[in-house]
């Protein structure tokens, strides 16, 4: 299994560093739609608003969707892309099963998506000036957000299975991210009570409190997002496997 | 005999499509059996189901007594080269893919990193060890899905058209590691559209039809039973067409020369003293090769 991991990370080094127009054009287009959206927020808000601590906050706000949404399409983009190439049948006779294949996968392409993340970061305090820093703990709920967008990926994932094109609804799905990443649990409202069982939202809350708010790490919040993750994974896995069996019955491991 | 392989009853509908109707194979250690028919009559859809990959609608594959459908450490006693070009990844190099599937097959990495190198010396590609896949011709391609298949050392290999696009030279080649491959004990299914490569390689032969086998034995009692009554008949001076319609109402066939005589032996003495006195120059048992085989039981359905 660690073997695994090993070639499984090596590959992802590989393509990075045999490819690095894909790296550097992610980088790029990211960083424009960072400053776009920066921008837009500016103008919509008239001349005068300052945004001066806003602007970290954005950018951290940004930064968490970008690692949240490489978390949750990397796998359906590899497995339409593998159909199509014919490699993915090659996969599936692994001894392991695909299953445990695909989540050491995901977690090898941790280590050059935080790369291109820390250049998007770079990048982005370069030009508009912010200063980013946080407390060390918050890699737990970040770690409780990631765990969770693995589990809506597998769930997507299971769709590109079934269905081969779903670039469009991954598009689209990209931006619910946000929503989630964003959905307010102060209160005692019932959307506050709701949030906690919302994907990634209690990790995500506490991750922003520690970050803006400067606040200590709730350990009660934590164990909440952890489970919350869990729980999402473990259905992303399930809905995975199931799609598994439906496409192995009709035929659909292979191209179109 | 201890069966590496054994499917029996398989079964699989697309749709409306029978595509594979009650189809049983097994395959002992050693054993080559060449899996034949004509294009969609269900081989490859017959090999994804033993290699774990389609779920049959009924029946069931074993492979060294375990199920690749329940069990996927099963899987570890198959190596396969799947139909169509694309079994290794166009972006790594050669050495990078072999060990990469070898370790994805259950190998430990330095295992992996000696045994792909020594494969690529053995395929003659070790010069393309440290090339993208991309680069390489399809012939080089297609044997490096080979030695993907043959990574982890597995009891059973799958062949889907594994000469499909080899220049003569590497075909060959590829089918002399198979005959090793089979010495050495390993099981070997293969399909080809190739039948001279079928002939020469299997011990047995499997034809399928539209979703059934309509044939199957080992290679030299097949050829036998087809060549059976069949002679080739040359005479050293032209027939006279009253002698012809005479020796066709006894089983002449064919416009000659050479002319065909169906029919066993007590027939043939009579057709030959028919021809007397006319000076025989051949009288000869048929050569029946694979081809003659297929189309024969291919054409009859
Ligand atoms: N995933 C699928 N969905 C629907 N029909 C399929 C699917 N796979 C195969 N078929 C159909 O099943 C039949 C058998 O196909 P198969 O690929 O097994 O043929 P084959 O014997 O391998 O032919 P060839 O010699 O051309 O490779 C064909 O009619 C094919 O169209
Ligand atoms: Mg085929």
């Amino acid at each position: 299994m660690l073997d695994l991991f090993w070639v499984e990370f090596k590959r992802s080094w590989l393509y990075l560093r045999r490819y690095p127009s894909e790296f550097v054009g992610a980088v790029v287009s990211l960083s424009i739609l960072f400053l776009l959206l920066f921008l837009g927020a500016r103008f919509l808000a008239g001349p005068g608003a300052d945004f001066g601590e806003r602007t970290e906050a954005l950018l951290v706000g940004f930064l968490l969707w970008t690692l949240t949404i490489f978390a949750y399409n990397s796998l359906s983009f590899g497995l339409s892309e593998e159909a199509q190439t014919g490699t993915l049948e090659q996969l599936f006779l692994t001894p392991y099963g695909p299953i445990p294949l695909f989540l050491l996968r995901n977690l090898a392409g941790l280590g050059t998506q935080l790369l291109m993340l820390g250049s998007i970061a770079l990048v982005l305090m370069l030009l508009t000036g912010a200063r980013l820093s946080f407390p060390p703990l918050v890699v737990l709920p970040i770690l409780t957000v990631l765990i969770g967008s693995y589990g809506l990926g597998f769930a997507m994932a299971s769709l590109a299975l079934l269905f081969k094109r779903v670039q469009q609804l991954l598009g689209i799905s990209q931006f619910l991210l946000i929503f989630l990443l964003q959905v307010p649990l102060e209160g005692s409202g019932w959307l506050a009570q709701l949030g906690y069982l919302l994907p990634l939202a209690p990790g995500a809350h506490l991750a922003r409190q520690m970050m803006s708010a400067g606040a200590g790490l709730d350990w009660g919040l934590l164990g909440l997002a952890f489970l919350n993750g869990l729980c999402y994974l473990g259905l992303g896995l399930l809905i995975f496997s199931r799609a598994v069996r439906a496409a192995k019955r009709r035929g659909l491991l292979f191209g179109y | 005999m201890n069966a590496v392989l054994e499917a029996t009853g398989l079964r699989k509908r697309f749709g409306s499509l029978v595509a594979v109707d009650g189809v049983s194979l097994h395959l002992a250690a050693g054993e080559v059996l060449a899996f034949l028919g004509p294009n969609g009559a269900g081989k490859t859809t017959t090999i994804k189901m033993l290699a774990g990959l389609l779920w049959p609608d009924g029946g069931q594959v074993h492979l060294l007594g375990q199920s690749p459908h329940q069990n996927p450490g099963a899987l570890r006693h198959l190596g396969a080269v799947l139909e169509g070009n694309r079994n290794v990844y166009w972006r790594m190099t050669a050495l990078e893919n072999l060990v990469y599937f070898g370790v994805a097959r259950g190998l430990r990495y330095q295992a992996a990193q000696r045994r792909a190198r020594a494969l690529l010396e053995q395929l003659e590609l070790g010069a393309k060890s440290h090339t993208e896949v991309r680069h390489l011709s399809r012939g080089m391609q297609q044997k490096l899905s080979l030695a993907v298949a043959l990574m982890h050392d597995p009891e059973l290999l799958l062949l889907d058209e594994p000469t499909l696009g080899l220049d003569v030279e590497s075909a060959l080649r590829v089918e002399s590691m198979v005959r090793e491959l089979a010495q050495t004990g390993k099981a070997i299914l293969l399909t080809t559209h190739q039948l001279e490569v079928a002939q020469r390689l299997a011990s047995r032969i499997a034809i399928i039809q539209q979703g059934r086998i309509v044939l199957e034995g080992r290679t030299p009692e097949l050829l036998g039973r087809f060549a059976g009554e069949h002679y080739l008949i040359e005479t050293e001076t032209p027939l006279s067409p009253a002698q012809l319609s005479h020796l066709r109402s006894l089983g002449l066939e064919g416009e000659g020369p050479p002319y065909v005589y169906h029919g066993d032996s007590d027939g043939l003495w009579r057709l030959l003293e028919a021809l007397k006195p006319t000076p025989l120059k051949k009288v000869a048992r048929a050569e029946i090769d694979l081809l003659e085989v297929f189309l024969k039981v291919v054409g009859r359905a």
